[in-house]
């Protein structure tokens, strides 16, 4: 085989690893492991809620897009169509409790569905804002023992 | 952006003095583009509304680092890029159902209705007039409405890299089931 060839193979070969590199790691690569990262913060439900009920603007910048580890007192779980909802009342508003929401990742669903109101629970999840009613939690996991 | 919170804040006072008050907190909203190479399809599952049956008025507002896409790498683009959820983290529309007088909450079924009201996404104002439903179903309400928007209006940018992979307008649905307040 003429050099010229092998190098003409090897150049395509590379460019085909080089496609599918980005392909499964930069275009298909996975959403992150939510319930695997480390929490950026941690503090309790109701500092939370007032933080960003007090400074709404500077407590987004803050949390926003961030994963919080948060402790409270549960004041029930919501189900709608495939989501479980912890949910978290410190008022009464316009649009009914207020206070924090944590929708749970699929695989925590079971277990959050046997959660009992007013029991002391931890939850992690990805913030995703304020709503002026709500401080909303997304991805969320159980903390259980004394992982973070 | 006071201004907006300032009327969001009196229409909501005026939807809570209201016993004919619906509320949501997970609404659903779709957006849909399809150009020659990328489809982009995102869900937002997360959406406060509330609607007062009496007078018609609505609202809805979207935390839009809730909306969830297939792949990780159109969420970051979608938030980073194009919508700069860091700096506008919310949408919301205020608004009203003009021919509220044509839906009787009393009856089951479903009423044709048209929502006009002023949309805010990546922080631009723009008015809507769309055509939608309203079905009454027992104490539940759901309203749905499907409409179009373009990328330019809201001064969502597309970079010149990308521009033929993704379409310059949204096909946006909006499905909420709305339940009576208790207040």
């Amino acid at each position: 085989m003429k050099i010229w060839i092998k190098v003409l193979l090897v150049l395509i070969a590379l460019s085909i690893i080089g496609a599918a590199i980005v392909y499964k790691f930069v275009y298909n690569k996975q959403h992150p492991d939510y319930e695997n990262i480390e929490a950026s913060f941690t503090l309790s439900a109701q500092d939370l809620y007032q933080e960003f009920k007090k400074n709404p603007y500077p407590s987004a910048k803050l949390y926003n897009g961030k994963i919080i580890a948060i402790t409270g007192i549960l004041s029930k779980i919501e189900t709608a169509d495939s989501l479980v909802t912890a949910v978290f009342v410190f008022k009464q508003g316009d649009f009914g409790d207020e206070g924090l929401r944590c929708t749970m990742l699929k695989k925590y669903n079971k277990e959050a569905i046997k959660l009992q109101p007013d029991g002391e629970v931890r939850i992690k999840g990805y913030c995703t804002g304020y709503n002026d009613t709500d401080v909303v939690l997304e991805k969320c996991s159980l903390i259980i023992n004394n992982e973070n | 952006m006071k201004k907006t919170i300032i009327i969001a804040i009196i229409l909501l006072e005026g939807i809570s003095a209201s016993s004919q008050k619906f509320i949501t907190k997970t609404g659903h909203i779709r957006f849909f583009s399809e150009a020659s190479i990328e489809k982009i399809e995102a869900h937002n599952r997360q959406v406060n509304a509330a609607f007062d049956a009496t007078t018609g008025d609505f609202v809805f507002k979207v935390l839009m680092k809730s909306f969830e896409f297939e792949k990780a790498l159109m969420q970051e683009h979608f938030n980073e890029n194009y919508v700069a959820s860091d700096k506008f983290p919310t949408a919301k529309f205020l608004g009203k159902i003009t021919n509220i007088k044509e839906v009787n909450i009393e009856k089951d079924g479903i009423y044709p209705v048209t929502v006009e009201g002023k949309l805010t996404i990546h922080g631009v104002t723009n008015t809507l007039n769309e055509k939608g439903t309203l079905e009454v179903k027992k104490d539940k309400i759901e309203g749905k409405a499907s409409f179009t928007i373009l990328l330019a209006d809201y001064k969502i940018d597309i970079p010149g890299a990308v521009v033929k992979n993704i379409s310059k307008t949204i096909e946006i649905t909006v499905d909420l089931l709305l339940e009576k307040a208790s207040k």
